[in-house]
């Protein structure tokens, strides 16, 4: 048997605050194959790239291409092995030209642009790489500089090319185009790691996948030709662990709290991001959205929050149009809102716990201009306490507390405002044992007192256990709706990769 | 390796903080070209001179001292001086015009027991009137400006026109396209009257010579000078001279295979073209100030010095053709017997200014309008501090 | 084994004091060698230092008439610091102040001095302000970064001044000199103390005034949070557009004020020097300050006094290369403290064997 151009084996790494990204994580790519890694957020995709891409060095573990173990000290030492990740965030100069960008760091050779130009030119055409090798990046579209990233790697004759996400910026016809080139580099004889949530792409462009979960590889190199998209989704969300809570479903559902008709949005790149979405939330509901990452989830949140424009539809909470208002008109008008990067959205990391309890309701404890601070730390204390906040010192930073933490105080300071819905976006990602049923806890109340709860969540336990209804969101649409007693683990895997219709 | 750059970067970012805050203060108006190490301010009185007494002088300059410049000179000026009278001096530098560091720099002589303070940019002038108000025991001097009080505040300049006569016959004598390039400040009547001479001076040895002048609109920036430098070169220009105070010109000239006449101080150890420069030497006129102060006998004036006092002069070149022309002219000059502006003078435009005998044949106007001389006055020194006009044979606007 | 700073979970508290402490006197420790290495004595010319700067009333002004522009010109700059942004153009909406108050001054030279003075003082904050719109309206509408806008005005300014002086402003009693004409003598500010004016009480007005809001009023309460995080900012309501531009125009307007009181206090004349380099020194004592407004007046005065006492070492003949040295040193002790009251070094294992580091 050959040696595979990429094996990685039994990779730990962890980092400062006893976060263990990857923990014994498995990988082997065969020469001339595209190689799917798969996981939802925060299973270890990224980290492990890195540790491939020498900007990590794992605890243990040995990393080796084509079979010569290897220890990179850098980036650098691992593009001159032959190893380039292409990032999300493309690292291109917009003012320099598709040549200029591609040859950087070997200015010499730049004296001679027409043969250079060439050169890349011939490159790009060899790979079907469509490309002007004269213009400047910043006239090309977003799947052109794609292209040229791909075209830099292959002019550092990268054995090994990693591709971060690579569709999540792209149109629909360029994420074929790139199809194309991704099999043509293979047939080349070159490696290619894709790294997706999208799991038509997985099973379109990939040969073999690689699942991680929890920092670990759950199922290795498994041929993708005879796989569903089911299956992957399952070994993505994991088989049923123990159901923490299972509360009693509410039976008699109030009036709808919050009403989103036909709401549409794109993003920056003009992509859609949410494609025609309904959905209502009564009172003391909870309705849970199931879905891989990246299929919606998250500008929906931001959305109903009032801090993404929408192309079209309507939100209303009791009834009262909410889709023009300012996020600070949909708090008082009923909303509450957990975002999803509690840290830096929902808290302010270098305010300290008393100025961050009081984001919401500054406004109500002034004393002319000035905010009356014996009724803030009063208020604080209360939240604090009410909450079970454990923190040092009010007057500290709010970076400095624990995840948990941090989540029960912005938890605790959006309910107390008594909002009517509740918007809470992967409130308990991240957190221990005891943070999770905290907050798990502090929903189930907060929706027996009569208010709505839109619940988004990446663990399909947490959805099942806690939603009243619960929701599937795939490529922007809600695609499918069950009853969480009624409802196998599987039925929602094939919903959330998107087979069913 | 990463996080060290990063943490080189934090320093460096600090690092270029600070250089902003400092580097400010050589921003201001003149400034020699960077170089040698400022020496230090106090140096033991030396024995001789008149000696004694209890003076110290102290000596404010906007600029560093630099290595050729007016503050250059004005140093060399103080050491002179301070060789000579045996009074302790010292100076601080890089202080800019009009802001409260200068007062304090003032203040803080004062109150350390200075009783001679000079100053030496033209904007120190109202804030020295004002200190020579409030301090009627301390002697003030100030240089290139026009105030004075009748107790302890004098002014201080020089007739760099005499000096720069001279250098327009050196620059006459070494053209061959007969078109010599000048590099002008401001057009006021110091830098106007300066051209003029050097005009007066290159026609008494060739009639045909042209000067052009480019005004740059700063005392200081090497960038526009040499850029001025060389249009001049590419109008045709194989002299060039300036009034400014870095060697932009000169380099350009050098470059340019032309010759070069500076300004300020013997360029030549700095510029390869230089052939003379009309010069600055405050040595004199210090000594003269700090003994008098010294001794008790200040008496204020607006002192206008010329080649006989000493404060300007020029050197002349041995290989020059009209080196010995040039000899007879600065005799002449000094023992009274010439002088650069008398005779007849024609404006640039043609018409005539002063009879053969020097006296005025139109009314004379400043620049603002302001009637300095009549016809039939004689050429005087009022009309010479307003002087607004070129005289024939200048290119350029005398409107700057 | 490598170093590396890693970020304290919260700054040190009483450390950060400590720090600059520590920081100022290893300062003073290398400036002491640089001072035998070129034959002066530290001991001194270190008590020279600080007696002309805080030992007699005549030093304490000097150095609190420093202190006045510094300190009004890094509350500029901490106003904007505290929300994220970077006013570095201090130095030249110094100078646009300048220009408005001057403005005034030619409009109106017979007005009485109770009249004159204010409304200079009130056209320079409001011409420091209209020089700070641009900047402000390309950051806020265009998302324009502000340290280039402002960067570049500032030479701007030294132009327009320039060209005043040479121009529609130039003095026609100055023998032909490029000056602009002398202000009224009823335009300067009325003394105070020793060398102090009037003009101390201004500007600690302000900047204590300045202080005291921003650290307890809802819309300082706002600036931090923006500051914090733009998406917190959004996420709480506030809007970041009209704080943005509301902010740097602020910052401007202060800035202006130094300006005016420079002009009124100090200077007989407008002329290009006028901003003096307060603006650069601004982001200094900003910085110093931690972007706090509240912290801004201390800082100033200290680095008055480190000013006052540079320049009076001078005067006993320090050479102004080695006094210039000693300044930069001091202040970059107490800004190395303040990175290490944020930071602190740890050592790191090398993971990488040896012969593989690239």
């Amino acid at each position: 048997m050959t040696s595979a151009s990429v094996e990685l084996t039994n990779i730990w790494k962890r980092f400062p605050g006893g976060v263990t990204a990857n923990a014994g994580a498995n990988l082997r790519v065969e020469p001339g194959t595209v190689h799917a890694v798969l996981g939802e957020n925060g299973a270890g995709k990224t980290t492990l790239m890195n540790v491939l891409a020498g900007v990590y060095r794992p605890e243990e573990g040995t990393v080796s291409l084509d079979g010569v173990p290897q220890s990179f000290a850098s980036p650098a030492a691992a593009i001159a092995a032959g190893v380039v990740m292409v990032h999300q965030e493309f690292r291109l100069i917009p003012s320099f030209t598709v040549t200029e960008n591609v040859a950087l760091g070997e200015s010499p050779r730049l004296l001679v642009r027409n043969s250079l130009e060439q050169q890349v030119g011939d490159l790009a055409e060899r790979f079907g790489l469509h490309t002007e090798p004269g213009k400047q990046v910043w006239q090309l579209s977003m799947g052109e500089r794609q292209r040229v990233e791909i075209l830099k790697a292959l002019w550092r004759d990268a054995r090994v090319l990693i591709l971060d996400e690579p569709t999540a910026v792209l149109t629909p016809q360029e994420a074929t185009e790139l199809g194309r080139i991704v099999a043509a580099m293979a047939a080349d004889g070159r490696s290619i790691i894709f790294i997706s949530h999208k799991l038509d792409e997985v099973t379109e462009f990939c040969d073999e996948a690689t699942v991680l979960r929890g920092g670990a590889t759950v199922a290795a190199s498994l041929p993708v030709a005879e796989l569903d998209k089911s299956r992957l989704a399952e070994l993505m969300v994991g088989e049923a662990t123990e159901v923490s809570i299972r509360r009693t479903r509410t039976t008699d559902v109030g009036d709808p709290l919050l009403e989103i008709r036909d709401l549409s949005m794109r993003d920056v790149h003009g992509v859609v991001t949410v494609d025609d979405v309904s959905l209502s939330v009564a009172a003391g509901e909870i309705v849970g959205i199931a879905g891989v990452a990246g299929n919606g989830q998250r500008p929906l949140a931001d959305a109903i929050a009032g801090l993404a424009p929408i192309e079209s539809g309507s939100i209303a909470v009791r009834d009262l149009d909410i889709t023009p208002a300012s996020p600070q008109a949909r708090v008082d008008a009923g909303l509450a809102y957990v975002p999803e990067d509690r840290l830096g959205v929902g808290l302010a990391p270098r305010l300290n716990v008393i100025e961050n309890a009081i984001l919401r309701s500054y406004k109500s404890l002034t004393k002319g201009p000035f905010i009356d601070a014996d009724a803030a730390e009063q208020m604080c204390e209360v939240l604090v306490d009410d909450y079970n906040v454990k923190v040092g010192q009010l007057d500290a930073p709010m970076a400095g507390l624990s995840g948990g933490n941090l989540q029960r105080l912005l938890v605790g300071r959006e309910l107390a405002g008594r909002p009517s819905v509740v918007v809470a976006a992967q409130p308990t990602r991240g957190l221990d044992v005891q943070g999770v049923a905290a907050i798990q806890d502090i929903l189930v109340e907060q929706s027996r007192t009569g208010t709505g709860v839109l619940l988004i969540s990446e663990d399909l336990d947490e959805l099942l256990a806690l939603s009243d209804r619960l929701l599937v969101m795939h490529e922007g649409r809600v695609v499918a709706e069950f009853d969480p007693d009624a409802v196998t683990r599987a039925q929602v895997g094939e919903a959330m990769a998107g087979a069913v219709e | 390796m990463k996080r060290t750059s990063r943490m080189l970067l934090i320093l460096l970012a600090v690092l270029a903080m600070m250089a902003a805050a400092c580097g400010s203060d050589d921003e201001a108006e003149a400034g020699g070209s960077e170089g040698t190490e400022a020496p230090g301010g106090t140096e033991a009185p030396s024995e001789g001179g008149e000696g004694a007494s209890d003076a110290k002088a102290a000596f404010i300059m906007v600029a560093p001292i630099g290595d050729a410049g007016w503050n250059f000179m004005h140093n060399e000026g103080r050491l002179g001086a301070e060789e000579a009278t045996g009074v302790e001096t010292a100076y601080v530098d890089s202080i800019p015009e009009g802001s409260a560091e200068f007062d304090n720099a003032v203040q803080q002589f004062i109150d350390d027991g200075y009783n001679i303070i000079i100053t030496t940019s033209f904007n120190y002038m109202d804030a020295t009137e004002q200190f020579a108000t409030d301090n009627p025991d301390v002697v003030f001097e100030h240089i290139s400006g026009f105030k004075m009080n009748d107790t302890n505040f004098g002014n201080t300049f020089g007739r760099m026109y005499q000096p720069r006569y001279i250098a327009g016959m050196a620059a006459a004598a070494a053209s061959e396209t007969n078109r010599i390039g000048y590099v002008a400040a401001f057009a006021i009547p110091e830098v106007i009257r300066g051209i003029n001479a050097f005009t007066l001076g290159a026609q008494a040895v060739n009639p045909d010579i042209e000067v052009e002048v480019v005004w740059t609109s700063t005392w200081f920036d090497p960038g526009v000078e040499g850029n001025a430098a060389q249009a001049l070169i590419d109008n045709g220009a194989d002299v060039l001279t300036m009034h400014q105070d870095s060697t932009a010109t000169g380099e350009v000239a050098t470059e340019a295979g032309a010759t070069f006449i500076g300004y300020h101080s013997d360029m030549s150890a700095q510029v390869d073209a230089y052939l003379t420069a009309p010069v600055w030497d405050f040595t004199p006129r210090y000594t003269e100030i700090l003994s008098s102060a010294a001794a008790g006998n200040f008496t204020p004036e607006s002192f206008w010095g010329g080649i006989a006092d000493g404060i300007v002069d020029i050197a002349i070149p041995d290989g020059s053709p009209v080196a010995a022309e040039m000899k007879e002219v600065r005799e002449s000059i000094i023992n009274g017997e010439f002088d650069v502006f008398e005779g007849e003078i024609i404006a640039q435009d043609g018409s005539a200014i002063t009879d053969a005998d020097g006296n005025l044949v139109v009314d004379l106007q400043d620049s603002f309008g302001n009637d300095i001389g009549a016809v039939g006055d004689a050429l005087n020194d009022g009309i010479l501090l307003g002087m607004s006009f070129f005289v024939e044979g200048v290119i350029g606007s005398a409107e700057g | 084994m490598r170093l590396r700073l890693e970020r304290r979970d919260r700054p040190l508290r009483g450390g950060q004091v400590r720090a600059f402490v520590v920081g100022v006197l290893i300062a003073f420790a290398v400036g002491a060698v640089l001072l035998v290495l070129s034959g002066h004595n530290p001991f001194e010319v270190y008590q020279k230092m600080l007696d002309s700067s805080f030992g007699s009333w005549r030093g304490l002004s000097t150095t609190l008439t420093q202190a006045v522009p510094l300190g009004l010109a890094g509350l500029a700059v901490a106003v904007a610091g505290s929300m994220g942004l970077w006013n570095i153009g201090a130095e030249g909406q110094i100078v646009a102040g300048a220009i408005g108050a001057a403005w005034v001054a030619r409009l109106g030279p017979d007005l009485a001095g109770p009249l004159l003075i204010p409304l200079m003082l009130i056209a320079a904050v409001a011409a420091g302000g209209v020089y700070a719109l641009g900047p402000a309206l390309a950051r806020s509408r265009l998302g324009v970064n502000e340290i280039i806008t402002t960067l570049m005005l500032n030479e701007v300014a030294i132009r327009i001044v320039r060209y005043l002086q040479n121009g529609p402003w130039k003095d026609p009693t100055a023998n032909n000199f490029p000056v602009t004409p002398e202000l009224p003598a009823q335009a300067a500010l009325p003394d105070l103390f020793e060398r102090s004016n009037i003009g101390l009480l201004i500007a600690a007005a302000v900047i204590l005034g300045f202080g005291v809001y921003t650290a307890r009023s809802a819309w300082g309460y706002e600036l931090r949070v923006a500051g914090s995080s733009a998406d917190a900012a959004r996420y709480a309501g506030i809007s970041l557009k009209a704080k943005i531009f509301t902010v740097l125009v602020l910052s401007g307007a202060i800035a202006g004020l130094a300006g005016g009181i420079e002009l009124t206090g100090s200077s007989s004349r407008l002329v290009e020097g006028v901003g003096g380099g307060y603006g650069y020194a601004g982001i200094i004592v900003a910085a110093l300050a931690l972007m706090r407004p509240s912290g801004v007046a201390a800082v100033a005065v200290a680095f008055g006094a480190v000013q006052v006492g540079g320049l009076a070492i001078q005067t006993t003949g320090v050479p102004a290369s080695i006094a210039n040295t000693l300044q930069a040193l001091i202040l970059f002790g107490a800004l190395a403290a303040g990175v290490f009251g944020n930071y602190r070094v740890v050592r790191t294992a090398a993971a990488a064997p040896a012969g593989a580091t690239a």
